[in-house]
């Protein structure tokens, strides 16, 4: 579980859909979208501090710098360690907001060509992180 | 021919004085459980002296304190016409005094052996310290209630220095079991002293033999904890 | 509307501890107290019920006084309208189930009927006539809670009710508990550290620590992940925790259906089984197949 202390910083409700816009360290934006609005939910409010909270099995790595892809949460960062599994790989990447965690396929790690110092991008999709107080 | 009366009075005595103490003993043991009143330790210290005191002690206080000698003996003597010393009655208020900690000691065990949510639970429900006491507490230590009354009933019968001090040695008054046997052997009547002997002894085993039956392994002999 | 300000001095294993509690209970809602062991909680319930004197303070239920310091008036246990379940249980042991159940009322032609309810919603038919040490622990615990109902009680007062049960028969237990606390529209106070049950069962909690409230809310927020955008969460037991490949595959019991997750190793170090634990994702994932 990748979990990131950040702050509310855009929110954007339609019906009872609401997309959030967390800030970490003042420097990485991260967007999800709830069912909930700020109706609904106290802790949805502007400049409320929050936890973004995503699994490491939806962390998507690509070594393109600006991949065209239609993942807006996007971390950059550089490999800082890598454990291949027979299937999977854990890779540990280091960010401007502290380590993530992804885990990928050993597959792609091969086809990427994925080592230690590489620079990355990490990306969620928008409905895989999840907020907590 | 063996004279019954001393066995009789025996038997008399120890079945008054149990049931004199089963009632005294019942609200003193409360008293000792539920208590936190600053003199208790004295109180349980008293209670328990004649555990360890010689009876003989005992015996010559009462009969100081009886004696018509004495204010206290005298007062009860002509304000109330009791004499004690060398009667049954004084034997009787005597062995209660003696046998006091056989009665209160189990049943206090037995009281604050019980979980005190379940007394707890009974005055939630409504009910008062004394509907408690009869409905709840009470028929859960059937086991210590009866453990005291036999203790009670035995020491009694087994009494001898209390009773000698106190009662003397007058047939078909105070002249009880023990006393008969001592008496016995000291006239060299061997033969009468030991019919004596015997009943106290197969009927104080019979009594503790039932006992232990009945209540198996609950029987507590002494629950002084 | 109970309403308790209540000041008391604990002696505690390490020395003294205030016990210094100020709550607003809602009536009919069902409230726990919840915290470490020793930090007052079962004081609290039995401040309430009337078995313990607090040093001062007032409590009113109601609009009616049940104990006020100033005017050194204290109503006693035995006219306030209680049930209290004990974490023994303290059944009678002398009496059968019925009994039991009897002891507890005032009158006991009046209460035959409401007696014959609590024991048909408790199903305690078959043990109508045994006494209480045959019994299992679950029903020895439905019968405390349908004794803690005989009188209609205002508030019912449960003191770790649940603790001594095993899992599956926490449980059921939990079911009754609902159960009677909607029928009877009671106002229930609960005493628990067990999240899962909490969760379940409580509107509102109140946390305790030394003898002080130190959090409030809805279950909600206080446990797990705090107040949380999933919308897919529910709380279980951990079963098992296996390593596979670079993962860690974790057997989840929730409920009765047991479900396995996928975990990373950082978060595996503080688990193991027996723990209970706040299973959430987002609604976005699950799919849905009629069946």
């Amino acid at each position: 579980m990748n979990k990131f202390q950040g702050h509310i910083s855009e929110i954007n409700t339609r019906g009872n859909f609401s997309v959030i816009t967390v800030t970490v360290n003042n420097k990485i934006k991260l967007k999800s979208i709830v069912i909930d609005t700020p109706e609904s939910a106290t802790y949805i409010s502007s400049d409320r501090i929050v936890n973004v909270v995503f699994k490491e099995t939806e962390v998507i790595l690509s070594t393109d710098k600006l991949p065209a892809i239609s993942l807006l949460n996007r971390i950059p960062g550089t490999i800082s360690e890598i454990e291949a599994g027979e299937l999977l790989s854990r890779v540990v990447l280091c960010t401007d907001i502290g380590p993530v965690i992804s885990v990928i396929s050993t597959l792609a790690v091969y086809e990427l060509d994925l080592t230690v110092g590489c620079d990355i991008m990490a990306m969620i999709k928008l409905n895989e992180i999840i907020l907590s107080k | 021919m063996m004279d019954w009366s001393p066995l009789i009075l025996t038997f008399q005595l120890a079945f008054i004085t149990t049931v004199i103490l089963f009632f005294i003993s019942i609200p003193l043991a409360y008293w000792l459980t539920h208590s936190r009143f600053r003199i208790k330790p004295a109180i349980e210290a008293s209670i328990s002296m004649p555990l360890v005191l010689p009876p003989t002690v005992l015996g010559f206080y009462f009969l100081l304190a009886f004696s018509p000698g004495n204010a206290f003996g005298q007062w009860l003597d002509e304000w109330l016409g009791i004499r004690l010393v060398f009667t049954f009655p004084g034997l009787v208020i005597a062995s209660v005094i003696y046998s006091l900690p056989f009665m209160v000691q189990p049943i206090r065990s037995g009281l604050s052996g019980l979980s005190p949510s379940m007394i707890e639970a009974s005055y939630i429900m409504g009910k008062s310290k004394w509907t408690t006491l009869l409905k709840i507490e009470l028929p859960n230590i059937k086991t210590s209630l009866l453990t005291g009354m036999v203790l009670t009933f035995a020491h009694t019968i087994g009494e001898f220095g209390v009773v000698l001090m106190i009662g003397g040695n007058i047939p078909n008054k105070t002249k009880v079991a023990s006393i008969a046997i001592y008496d016995e052997v000291e006239a060299l009547n061997y033969d009468t002293a030991n019919q004596y002997s015997l009943i106290l002894f197969v009927l104080t085993f019979a009594i503790l033999l039932l006992v232990y039956i009945v209540n198996g392994s609950n029987f507590k002999y002494f629950g002084y904890d | 509307m109970i309403d308790v300000h209540v000041f008391k001095k604990l002696f505690a294993p390490d020395g003294t501890m205030e016990l210094d509690v100020k709550l607003v209970i809602d009536r009919h809602s069902f409230v726990t107290l919840f915290g470490a062991s020793g930090a007052g909680k079962t004081t609290l319930l039995k401040i309430l019920a009337g078995i313990v004197q607090p040093d001062k303070g007032q409590i009113s239920v109601n609009d009616s006084k049940w104990y006020d310091s100033q005017r050194k008036f204290s109503l006693p246990p035995q006219k306030r309208k209680v049930g209290f379940v004990f974490q023994d249980y303290a059944l009678f042991p002398n009496m059968t189930v019925f009994q039991n159940l009897e002891y507890a009322s005032f009158n006991k032609k009046r209460s035959k009927s409401k007696i014959d309810e609590l024991i048909d919603l408790m199903e305690l038919g078959g043990l109508k006539d045994k006494k209480p040490g045959i019994l299992s622990g679950g029903q020895k615990q439905r019968v405390a809670l349908a004794r803690a109902l005989v009188e209609s009680p205002d508030i019912l007062l449960l003191d770790e009710p649940l603790s001594a049960l095993d899992y599956s028969m926490r449980l059921k237990l939990q079911e009754y508990l609902l159960k009677v606390h909607k029928n009877y529209q009671l106002t229930t106070v609960l005493v628990s550290h067990d999240p899962g049950e909490i969760i379940k069962l409580s509107d509102h909690i109140y946390e305790l620590k030394e003898g002080k409230i130190i959090r409030q809310g809805k279950p909600s927020e206080i446990f797990g992940m705090g107040q949380t955008s999933a919308k897919f969460s529910f709380t279980g037991e951990i079963l098992h925790i296996s390593q596979e490949d670079v993962l860690y595959i974790v057997t989840i019991l929730i409920g009765n259906d047991v479900v396995k997750i996928v975990a990373d190793q950082c978060e595996v170090d503080q688990w193991q089984p027996g723990d209970k634990v706040l299973v959430a994702s987002k609604a976005f994932n699950p799919i849905i197949r009629k069946l």
